[in-house]
């Protein structure tokens, strides 16, 4: 599976750079926080254990890592493949998952706030596209059902 | 000037509506052509919802774009996150025709079709490049000489910048052109670049969200910043609301957070309550005080003037 979404022969690289170690900010401010170690079990086929790992969600996806890349591929490609095993395994922090459901029923991550719009003599907000969010997401089970995914 | 649709997001309408204020403010002290269109969802958010399901990630963002580019539209946004997610998605899309026809696909469904024409812009980059300095300096009734500011890009202002293409991703200058053009110092400090960390209050590790505020709120303290200065409203979340949270456990840096269209619309005339400053968690009011004492000191240009006009003894 990781093999689908990640280049190895791209992270065959950064296992020999580590470039992004130096500018990461969760690598200088969060000890043990390390993507050599990551890529280095990656390549080992060992990327089971980082995915129980609180690691995985420490990368902040500030795209440091991408832009100093000298193959502009960056490490938080690793991580985000990871990241999307562990939630599709169920093993991901209590706070992504009722993002999500927010997400997945409402299409927005929050409603208006229609007192302080009225205070702060705001218009009303415009309509939604939650329907058809609505309709599109029902539409993507349905695809993905007849490849068998 | 092309109109253009504003993007509000998420979390500017549902806990930071002072922000829209500013922000329609300045749009309309410059005559701006803003619409507010019908029908946008989440960008998405990407931390979020790419993580669990890229393709509802991609096919969500196209969505968004699209009603954009059937209106013929450009695209603003106050939020750096949700500009970063559209612009990723809409790169990603252009450069893969194959996807870009699976969504296609979809979206025709429900009678949208994306075809990325439509300009995506973050305010900041935006009012550098299209408004321009010469026609700030024009609106404003007065300048923040003598002020010190520290910026906060916010990452997604530039990165990803193969998506992006506005500034430079690692030593980004556009937004400290427009606070010189302010006439304020852009302090240059070592954590200007840093990520503000706000991401792991998303993650339930809230004590290591305020850790990464806290290093830059230290630094900004010691090199005696006025004010900290961004255009992003989860960095706004983090610098303004966990400084609070810092502060009433006794930690304090009372260094104020104050979003781009407050600052510009305080050098225009507009009072910190008509923008909305007042509904802040960190008191703004140091910095306004600062201001307004160095409006009633005379300018040097004055004082020398005086000195080469006045009495001369040896004549």
């Amino acid at each position: 599976m990781l093999e689908a979404t990640l280049n190895m022969k791209l992270l065959e690289m950064c296992s020999k750079c580590g470039a992004c170690f130096s500018i990461c900010p969760s690598c200088m401010h969060i000890p043990g926080y390390d993507p050599r170690e990551v890529i280095k079990d990656i390549l080992d086929g060992n990327h089971e254990k980082w995915l129980t790992s609180k690691h995985i969600w420490q990368c902040l996806e500030c795209h440091h890592c991408l832009e100093i890349c000298y193959q502009h591929y960056g490490f938080e490609n690793a991580m985000t493949a990871l990241r999307t095993i562990a939630a599709r395994k169920g093993v991901h922090p209590a706070q992504v998952k009722r993002g999500w459901e927010m997400f997945v029923k409402t299409s927005r991550l929050g409603e208006p706030a229609l007192p302080a719009r009225k205070k702060f003599g705001l218009p009303e907000p415009k309509a939604s596209g939650a329907e058809e969010f609505k309709k599109l997401m029902a539409l993507l089970k349905e695809r993905r059902g007849h490849k068998g995914e | 000037m092309k109109e253009f649709a504003v993007f509000w997001g998420c979390t500017i309408q549902t806990r930071f509506p002072f922000i829209e204020k500013s922000t329609r403010t300045v749009l309309e002290a410059f005559g701006l052509p803003y619409r507010d269109i019908d029908g946008f969802t989440c960008c998405p958010e990407k931390s979020l919802v790419n993580n669990i399901d890229h393709a509802a990630f991609v096919l969500t963002a196209a969505r968004n774009v699209a009603l954009v580019d059937e209106l013929g539209y450009d695209l603003v946004s106050p939020c750096t996150g949700c500009v970063s997610n559209l612009a990723t998605v809409s790169c990603e899309l252009k450069a893969n025709p194959k996807e870009k026809d699976s969504v296609n696909g979809m979206l025709k469904e429900v009678g949208r079709e994306f075809t990325g024409k439509a300009k995506l812009h973050h305010l900041v980059p935006f009012f550098h490049d299209t408004v321009g300095l010469l026609a700030i300096k024009q609106k404003m009734k007065r300048d923040f000489s003598g002020m010190k500011i520290a910026l906060h890009y916010g990452c997604h202002m530039i990165r990803p910048s193969h998506a992006l293409r506005n500034d430079d991703p690692l030593n980004p200058q556009k937004f400290d052109n427009l606070i010189r053009a302010m006439g304020a110092e852009s302090l240059q400090f070592l954590t200007k670049l840093m990520c503000c960390g706000q991401g792991l209050d998303r993650i339930d590790e809230h004590d290591r969200a305020l850790h990464f505020a806290r290093i830059k709120l230290r630094e900004l303290k010691s090199i005696g910043a006025d004010a900290l200065v961004l255009c992003c409203p989860s960095c706004f979340l983090q610098f303004d609301n966990n400084q609070f949270l810092m502060e009433k456990e006794g930690e304090r840096f009372g260094i104020p957070v104050i979003y781009f269209t407050e600052l510009l619309g305080l050098s225009m005339g507009y009072t910190a309550e008509e923008l909305g400053m007042t509904s802040h968690r960190v008191d703004c009011e140091p910095f306004i005080k600062k201001w307004e004492s160095l409006a009633n000191k005379p300018s040097r240009e004055a004082a020398i003037e005086e000195g080469l006009s006045g009495p001369n003894l040896l004549s």
